[in-house]
């Protein structure tokens, strides 16, 4: 089970890593979401805990229906272009990605120091999809794909504080998720101004400010 | 029980802009408010300081020594803004630039913005301490983009973006702490005050790598080159009061949160690790600074790099340790961020006068602003460490830290840099405020609360500059021992 769901994290990855339109990049945001709530759900049935079904839960409001909802009217109201804006091209990204997922195996194996192999495994996924939501940041134009690059980050630091340490304290992580929301809000917000003033939210033309 | 009003009243005042409708009444009670806050804190600081223990209530905040400082530079600086924001929000309505209804909510983000600061150095549990360091950025995001033209919002962004990657790789740093304490097999907590007593069983390795995380993410709040990237743009941009309290006090919460995992790693892995790191992180930032502070035409610009060049050596200063290192790193923490707000609220006075930022324009301030043309004057030199004013003092004791530890190569670039920023400074400042006034310039009568923001200010840097008030078992050596390995 856990291994499906790891496998459709991964996969969901580098569908986004491919992806041309931001339409598409949100959708594949979604699944990874979903596939993290799988992996909390599954976990919160093991172990009966009422924290870890309130967070699973919350995980499924906030992640895989509000702020793709969210991205999505953006999107609509603003009429800008769909096209993400690729900096390197599909096959030279997955290519890349498929680095990371190398590196961040050595990592997990060679400096973490691991239980076991199945702890291993997560730790270098949670570490892979951190690494790729970077890669995303970097290397798209458009402001919209850097708040999916921002939030697939923090889905990779999620996964990585569920294998490590069994989550954060309850309360830690209700404040997380509730910064999480407010700041893609805010960013959001942001988007429309960049859009109002400027009519176009390509971020690497934003450079009036230098030296 | 004096941290409850610190943290009560700016919540307080944030309601208070909210629901009272004159901007005239509310601005006194949001400077006398932060009044409170300051004589909380210094009686907060000095009862840390007389009973040499630290204090917690329900597990959830606890302060030492270390915190009580910090809170109670927030609380200087947030007093002098407040005092500072009453003239200046009072110019920007009359002007015509923002509107009532936009100085309401300048008050409401102004006061959640201080409350979010002051909450840092007093949680305790570290994941906490990310997300009220996330809480200031995404607060003061508003407050840079607040003139809503093309310029601030686009600083406002790239702060937003670079500080929240930044915190994210903080975030990614906490975790690893806690994986390295949960290896323990203890207990599952977040605490500091939990993590730093079982420092020393801690893996070596998972440490190391976790604080270059902290400090990548952090040091990215705290404006560390090469992550500065985003510091001259937003302070460049705000509002001027708030880039007082950006740079005065924003980037200081950043380095406090370096420092309590610093801690850790010091009693974990020993001194030398987090010194070596810390030190060049603050001679990287020096370079860099220098040259940005050589050739900038920007007013603002110009101090938000300075704010880079003063990180960097409180950040050498932390990392050589030590009474002198230590100490002077506290002091220097303090200094700059009481000249600093103080050379903000000059330029946004200039800049508010000459309506530009460009360095080439603006001429003869001494002229046409006597008071705040002087305390520029005075606020240079200090800045640019002359005796007598305070930073002089701290600097001093920074470089005879490094000196004494045998660090020699350090200290020749710390002294070269310094040296070259002094010169610098001194060919700015003479020209912006000497020279021949522009045509159509008359001179201007300055607000008395304007006024009496920058003598505060200017008695602080003053007076620190001449007495170092230590009696024998005091802050700092409190502070130096928590950095002992």
């Amino acid at each position: 089970m856990q291994a499906i769901i790891l496998f459709g994290v991964l996969a969901s990855t580098y569908l986004m890593v491919i992806a041309k339109r931001t339409p598409a990049l949100i959708r594949y945001f979604r699944y990874q979401s979903f596939f993290l709530f799988l992996a909390t759900f599954a976990v919160a049935i093991e172990e009966r805990q009422i924290d870890l079904y309130i967070i699973a839960g919350l995980l499924f409001v906030i992640k895989v229906c509000a702020i793709p909802y969210f991205l999505n009217r953006i999107i609509k109201r603003m009429k800008v272009s769909e096209d993400l804006g690729l900096f390197v091209n599909a096959q030279l990204s997955l290519l890349c990605v498929l680095g990371f997922t190398y590196l961040s195996w050595v990592f997990a194996e060679r400096i973490l120091a691991p239980r076991n192999e199945a702890q291993a495994i997560m730790l270098a996924v949670a570490f892979f999809v951190v690494l790729a939501g970077m890669f995303l940041m970097v290397f798209r134009m458009t402001a919209l794909a850097q708040i999916i690059g921002l939030l697939v980050m923090e889905n990779g630091l999620f996964l990585l504080a569920s294998t490590v340490s069994g989550g954060m304290p309850f309360f830690v992580e209700i404040a997380i998720f509730f910064d999480v929301f407010v700041s893609v809000i805010i960013m959001g917000f942001f988007v429309y101004r960049i859009n109002k003033l400027f009519t176009h939210i390509d971020v690497n033309k934003l450079s009036r400010l230098k030296g | 029980m004096q941290i409850f009003f610190i943290l009560a009243i700016p919540i307080f005042l944030a309601a208070g802009a909210f629901l009272i409708g004159k901007q005239k009444i509310f601005c006194t009670l949001n400077a006398i408010g932060y009044l409170a806050v300051l004589v909380a804190s210094v009686m907060l600081l000095r009862k840390m300081v007389l009973s040499e223990s630290a204090n917690s209530y329900f597990s959830f905040i606890y302060f030492d020594a270390l915190s009580a400082f910090f809170i109670f530079v927030i609380s200087v600086i947030a007093f002098a803004a407040a005092l500072y924001s009453i003239s200046y929000i009072k110019k920007d309505i009359d002007s015509g630039v923002i509107s009532e209804r936009k100085a309401k909510i300048y008050y409401i983000l102004f006061n959640l913005f201080c409350f979010s600061m002051l909450l840092v150095p007093a949680v305790n549990n570290l994941g906490m301490l990310w997300v009220a360091i996330e809480m200031t950025t995404l607060i003061s995001a508003f407050l840079v983009g607040f003139y809503n033209n093309k310029e601030s919002i686009e600083a406002a962004w790239k702060y937003i973006i670079i500080c929240s990657v930044g915190i994210i790789f903080a975030l990614l740093g906490t975790i690893l702490f806690s994986y390295a304490f949960s290896l323990l097999g203890d207990v599952k907590s977040l605490n500091w005050s939990d993590m730093v007593a079982n420092a020393g069983r801690m893996d070596k390795n998972i440490l190391k790598i976790a604080f270059i995380f902290i400090l990548v993410g952090y040091g990215t709040k705290a404006g560390l080159a090469p992550m500065h990237t985003w510091l001259p743009d937003a302070h460049s941009q705000a509002v001027a009061p708030i880039s007082a309290l950006l740079s005065g006090v924003l980037l200081k919460t950043a380095i406090y949160a370096i420092l309590r995992f610093g801690i850790i790693t010091i009693k974990g892995v020993g001194f030398a690790y987090f010194g070596n790191l810390m030190v060049l992180l603050g001679i990287i930032s020096l370079a860099i600074s220098c040259g940005f502070i050589l050739v900038q035409k920007d007013l603002k610009r110009l101090l938000a790099y300075h704010s880079i060049e003063h990180i960097g050596i409180i950040s050498i200063g932390f990392g050589i340790g030590g009474i002198l290192g230590v100490g002077g790193a506290l002091l220097h923490v303090f200094n700059h961020a009481v000249t600093k707000a103080l050379m903000f609220f000059g330029a946004g006075n200039v800049v508010n006068k000459y309506r530009t930022h460009n360095m080439h324009v603006i001429r003869g301030v001494i002229g046409t602003m006597p008071f705040t043309g002087f305390m520029l004057l005075m606020g240079a030199f200090a800045l640019a460490g002359m005796p007598p004013f305070s930073i002089f003092i701290s600097e001093i004791l920074i470089i005879c830290a490094v000196f004494l530890k045998g660090y020699y190569l350090v200290t020749f670039l710390l002294l070269g840099f310094i040296a070259i920023i002094f010169g610098a400074v001194v060919h700015h400042f003479s020209k912006i405020l000497f020279g021949s006034i522009p045509k159509g310039m008359s001179v201007v009568k300055e607000p008395l609360s304007g006024k009496m923001a920058f003598l505060f200010l200017f008695v602080q840097i003053c007076a620190l500059g001449i007495v170092l008030p230590f009696i024998k078992k005091d802050l700092i050596w409190m502070v130096q021992k928590l950095f002992q390995g």
